[in-house]
């Protein structure tokens, strides 16, 4: 469960404020296929940056599983991140010189995750988006699609709490991002993995179970389907 | 992540953009010969340099009496020189000695004077401790039956105007204080390698001078070569003990700004080998920093996903680091490549002749480097792609996550 308490972000304190996040206080339950939603500027990223712990809070607290990670810093943030936290982004962001195989292994190495188990995960997740027979495959031969599911595959293979993905279909053709939308939702369901998009894309609004949408860093709207 | 996975990450980082790692490598490669290549040029001139001296008027060890090495009279004679010639001859470590009669003089002809060192020997043990037999460039080495022949070098001789057979007179304080002079008629002429040699030394025979100075007996030098250099330190030890009166001394002894140059040498090849690869690493600096500025958005991605700052700083410290690592085998193949074919080959510099001559050398440079030089070499390879990795490794760790990816 994530919960997030009052939570603001303002850049420039004290000069030419702007209220990127504005009090938000609000819950994803285990499990929740959720859109974050709205106009450029409304604060979708700066609110994600700040549950996934990427940026820190100007006040407010993000509590995952009863722990208040505003309070972690330094490597404890860094290591919360890598065992808790998966995240998918817009660029894919993949490692180039890896194979996707090895992109996916990566964050298991950095988890000190052993061999047998390392390699069994892989190939589960490679299997699970479609990619096992492209695992040796290099980014740069891989689709925007393709690329797209070795970073879901990536962002799964830590056994996070919570997926958080910043518009991963911005980039996409319509039917990858029905294919990246399928897996998506179906290791949703099989893994009971909670998703939190931000995006401008109806078509993942449309598959998401809860909508939330933001404006001027509020939340103005939180539909649940 | 172990180790290894992060050197395999940063080995395929290096090749990414492979020309602009291979210009890198090869200015490396290319700066490491340069360097390596001056240090065998600076080895070589000062071995050929100090060879020369060794061979020619040097020779391993030299014992003279205390007294004459202070105030050059005759009457200063080696003292117990029987007991140190049975000790010599008996010293395997010996290969070979001569003794010297030294008078400090005049040489005078009818077109002038000039100050000079007079080594009366005796022709056939001296050519087994001197090479001057070899420089005979005019006449011959001590073959005439007469007892006042003299060597002269060429110097001398185009400074006096001499030729082959030319008369000339020494002239030198006795024992007795006095000046005496002895006429001799030059048989040859030597060129050493040493002008300044050739300019102040001759040869005669030391019966020549003995016949002349009835009253004059014993030698005031005794040079020796032995089977290895370095054993001259043990042999002085042992010579020592045979008279207070003696003084004993290696080559470095006699000649100290030879040795000193032999010092000095090492050093200063450092400080410019540093010079070298502390202009190569700015550009190793430089191409990392690009490097980093391209794979911003990937390093915030592995600083978002939970890579540790202390292993991107690792990954970027790896990278730099194989740039060197990978110049710094090639470079001393291709460097010991070139010193071995021109240790055994030379390089022909008689267009600078005159100046090598000035300075103790003949006209081909010999390649040396010693093979701890290249050990050396490597370490300071080394230590400089460590220090050149820290500033790219932490501008690394600058990136903010969150600015770098722009999206999470």
């Amino acid at each position: 469960m994530i919960e997030t308490k009052n939570l603001s972000k303002i850049y420039n304190p004290g000069k030419f404020e702007v209220n990127a996040v504005d009090n938000i206080s609000t819950l994803f339950k285990e499990g929740e296929f959720t859109s974050v939603v709205g106009p450029s500027g409304s604060g979708k990223t700066t609110f994600l940056n700040c549950v996934g712990g990427l940026d820190q809070p100007t006040s407010g607290e993000v509590i995952i599983s009863g722990e208040n990670i505003t309070e972690l810093s330094g490597s404890k943030i860094i290591n919360y991140r890598l065992n808790n936290i998966g995240f998918v982004f817009q660029a894919y962001n993949l490692i180039p010189v890896l194979s996707a195989k090895e992109n996916i292994e990566m964050i298991m190495l950095l988890q000190g995750v052993d061999e047998n188990n390392r390699i069994s995960r892989t190939n589960e997740l490679l299997n699970q988006v479609g990619l096992y027979e492209m695992r040796n495959r290099r980014p740069s031969q891989l689709s925007g699609g393709q690329q797209q599911r070795v970073a879901v595959a990536r962002a799964l293979a830590s056994k996070p709490k919570f997926i958080l993905a910043d518009e991963p279909t911005a980039n996409l053709d319509s039917k990858s991002t029905s294919n990246l939308l399928d897996i998506m939702s179906q290791l949703n369901e099989a893994e009971n993995i909670t998703f939190i998009f931000s995006t401008h894309d109806q078509r993942v609004i449309d598959r998401a179970r809860r909508v939330v949408t933001l404006e001027d860093g509020k939340i103005i709207n939180d539909n649940k389907k | 992540m172990n180790i290894l996975t992060l050197i395999k990450i940063s080995w395929r980082n290096v090749w990414r953009n492979k020309l602009r790692s291979f210009v890198v490598i090869l200015s490396v490669i290319f700066g490491l010969v340069g360097g390596i290549i001056m240090i065998a040029m600076s080895y070589g001139l000062n071995e050929e340099r100090m060879n020369n001296a060794v061979e020619t008027y040097l020779s391993h060890i030299q014992i003279h009496n205390k007294s004459f090495s202070e105030e050059y009279n005759i009457k200063h004679t080696i003292d117990n020189l029987e007991g140190i010639e049975n000790a010599i001859e008996n010293d395997s470590r010996v290969v070979s000695y001569s003794k010297r009669i030294i008078l400090n003089g005049m040489l005078s002809n009818s077109n002038g004077s000039y100050g000079i060192q007079v080594k009366g020997v005796d022709p056939v043990q001296e050519v087994k401790v001197t090479n001057t037999y070899e420089k005979i460039i005019e006449g011959e080495y001590f073959k005439s039956k007469r007892d006042n022949t003299i060597l002269i070098g060429k110097k001398l001789a185009d400074r006096l105007n001499l030729k082959i057979k030319s008369k000339v007179v020494i002239t030198f304080q006795d024992e007795n204080y006095e000046l005496t002079s002895l006429l001799y008629r030059v048989e040859g002429i030597f060129r050493s390698g040493n002008s300044r040699y050739d300019e102040a030394n001759v040869f005669v025979k030391n019966i020549s001078i003995a016949k002349n100075l009835p009253n004059f007996s014993g030698y005031h030098e005794i040079p020796m070569l032995l089977t290895d250099i370095d054993l001259r330190g043990d042999l002085k030890n042992d010579l020592i003990p045979y008279s207070s009166d003696n003084i004993v001394e290696g080559w470095d002894d006699i000649s100290k700004d030879l040795a000193y140059a032999n010092e000095m040498l090492a050093a200063v090849l450092y400080i410019f080998m540093m010079i070298i690869l502390s202009g190569l690493s700015f550009g190793i600096v430089n191409t990392m920093l690009m490097a980093i500025l391209e794979r911003r958005k990937e390093i915030g991605m592995l600083m978002s996903i939970g890579m540790s700052r202390f292993k991107i700083f690792l990954m970027i410290s790896f990278e730099t680091m194989f740039l060197s690592i990978v110049a710094l085998p090639i470079g001393l193949i291709i460097s010991y490549s070139i010193v071995e074919y021109y240790s055994v080959v030379g390089i022909d510099l008689s267009i600078v002749e005159a100046g090598l001559e000035n300075f103790g050398v003949g006209t081909r440079l010999y390649f040396k480097v010693p093979n701890q030089e290249y050990f050396i070499v490597a370490i300071m390879v080394f230590v400089i792609s460590i220090i050149s990795s820290i500033f790219p490794s932490v501008r690394a760790l600058k990136i903010n996550p969150v600015e770098a990816t722009k999206t999470i």
